[in-house]
């Protein structure tokens, strides 16, 4: 079934409430948000193919630039990337479609103004950036923080946007209330360094540094919040904001780089980390000034824990066995098939007829969800046994 | 009023999924977002009476069956939905199909 119909459903019911926000003085904005979510979800739950539009893409980056005037990043829908096997500076998060990939570059450009501020030229910026063979500087934007991007076309078809380690960049990253999902970033190769700011937006001194042969994906999650750009400030600006940001790897497929971790701001700052070229992402625990004080406290916690464990030791035997006695009953579910979606039929009936055990059915405007898609129909008639 | 029949679709879950949000950051009254439901409703019937035009034909071996409040709800197994272009497969489906002659009743339909 064709993403039209709910679109047009879509269109039609934001128009029609359009008038009740204002009733309720409630903002435009809202109106517009509640849009953004709702075709997100739809986008998500992959039950009509190919529902995104440019025009919805341009609305959304209208929506957020409005919003926090963040540098348009990503959008919404950012899956996890497959790595690509190249090594390759990465910044955004390439998305897993074609067409919405191309939507990111279309949105910038539309928003974006086009400058050559640095007069750099594409070859120019491809050596400089040191890209390896087959990349090739695709576009150049300029985000409304001044901030030159380099879109770059990969062999792989992927397009990805790369930050020019020039000037003060500020390098933002969205972190919108509600449903917005927050850019990860992915690392592929332990050695990456990323700079970026503070979420507020504060102007920090930063300046970035990608080093040839370090990816660094950033794929957006559901997961508010937990995720962050871990960035450390190169430029040792004393007292500057120096943020590093760290994003949590969320590793959902098969993502064999290990993962950094997430680091608060203010430790960041703070860190001796912050001064260290080339930036090594942790991967092990957290900071390292506080690497003893854990080892201290996890020790005292041991020693307690010994003695509760041995008098606890015949419970936790059989609060283990409870779960595996459960595991005994037989659950219809597990024979089903593999999706998850419980396949339903919502319609209205024209008429039922049964005959003994012969049952028909003539059903109408109804929709349907089977095995996790959506399908529309006017009249559908079956038959069945009881 | 319309059906809130299709509230439980991908297409209404989604917007009261997105409705929710709203309200847990205030950025609407569960008021505003009940007035959305309903519109919701609206348009929803109306597109499915006026923009679909395609029949589907299905047949499997009926599990269970409910006649309820003028709602019938049946559990389907092993059913295959025919369309002109295409064949989908099911083990298990379940219909529930509201009243489609009498509008009258409707606006006790909740589901």
């Amino acid at each position: 079934m064709g993403p039209k119909l709910y679109k047009s459903v879509i269109e039609d019911v934001i128009n029609e409430v359009r008038e009740l926000f204002l009733d309720e003085g409630v903002d435009e904005q809202v109106l517009l948000e509640l849009k953004t979510l709702w075709e997100n979800k739809l986008l998500q739950s992959k039950a009509v193919e190919g529902f995104h539009t440019e025009e919805q893409a341009a609305l959304q980056a209208a929506q957020q630039q409005q919003q926090q005037q963040q540098q348009v990043q990503q959008v919404q829908q950012v899956q996890q990337v497959t790595q690509p096997a190249q090594a390759q500076q990465v910044i955004l998060p390439p998305q897993q479609q074609q067409a919405p990939q191309q939507q990111v570059i279309v949105q910038d450009s539309k928003i974006l103004q086009h400058m050559s501020a640095t007069g750099m030229s594409a070859a120019a910026t491809a050596a400089t950036l040191a890209l390896p063979t087959g990349v090739t500087p695709y576009q150049q934007l300029i985000t409304s923080q001044g901030q030159i991007l380099q879109v770059v076309r990969a062999p792989n078809g992927a397009q990805y946007i790369i930050q020019q380690p020039q000037q003060q960049i500020l390098l933002q990253q969205q972190m919108q209330p509600g449903g917005v999902q927050a850019p990860v970033i992915q690392q592929v190769r332990p050695i990456t360094q990323v700079l970026a700011p503070l979420q507020g937006g504060l102007p920090q001194q930063t300046g970035v540094i990608i080093q040839p042969q370090q990816i660094v994906l950033a794929s957006g999650n559901k997961v508010q919040g937990s995720t962050q750009v871990m960035q450390a400030a190169m430029a040792q600006q004393p007292g500057q904001a120096a943020t590093a940001q760290v994003q949590q790897v969320q590793q959902a497929q098969g993502a064999a780089a290990p993962q950094a971790q997430p680091q608060q701001q203010a430790q960041a700052q703070a860190q001796p980390q912050a001064q260290q070229p080339p930036m090594m992402l942790q991967v092990d625990g957290a900071g390292d000034t506080s690497s003893e004080e854990d080892e201290d406290e996890e020790e005292e916690y041991d020693e307690d824990d010994e003695e509760e464990k041995d008098k606890d030791g015949g419970e936790d035997g059989q609060v283990e066995e409870e779960p595996l006695n459960s595991g005994d009953d037989v659950s219809d579910e597990e024979d089903q098939e593999l999706f998850d979606t419980e396949n339903v039929v919502v319609c209205q009936y024209d008429k039922i007829h049964r005959s003994k055990n012969k049952w028909k059915f003539h059903l109408k405007d109804g929709i349907m969800n089977l095995n996790g898609r959506d399908y529309v129909f006017s009249k559908a008639i079956g038959d069945a046994e009881w | 009023m319309a059906y809130q029949l299709y509230r439980n679709t991908t297409l209404g879950n989604s917007l009261q999924e997105s409705l929710d949000e709203l309200i847990q950051t205030q950025q609407i009254t569960p008021q505003l977002a009940l007035q959305v439901l309903l519109q919701f409703d609206k348009a929803i019937n109306t597109a499915l009476a006026s923009r679909v035009r395609n029949r589907v034909n299905f047949r499997g071996s009926l599990n269970t069956y409910r006649f309820c409040d003028n709602v019938w709800t049946f559990v389907l197994n092993d059913v295959e939905f025919r369309e002109v272009t295409d064949l989908v497969k099911v083990d298990k489906v379940k219909i529930v199909a509201c009243d489609g002659k009498s509008e009258s009743t409707q606006n006790k339909m909740d589901k």
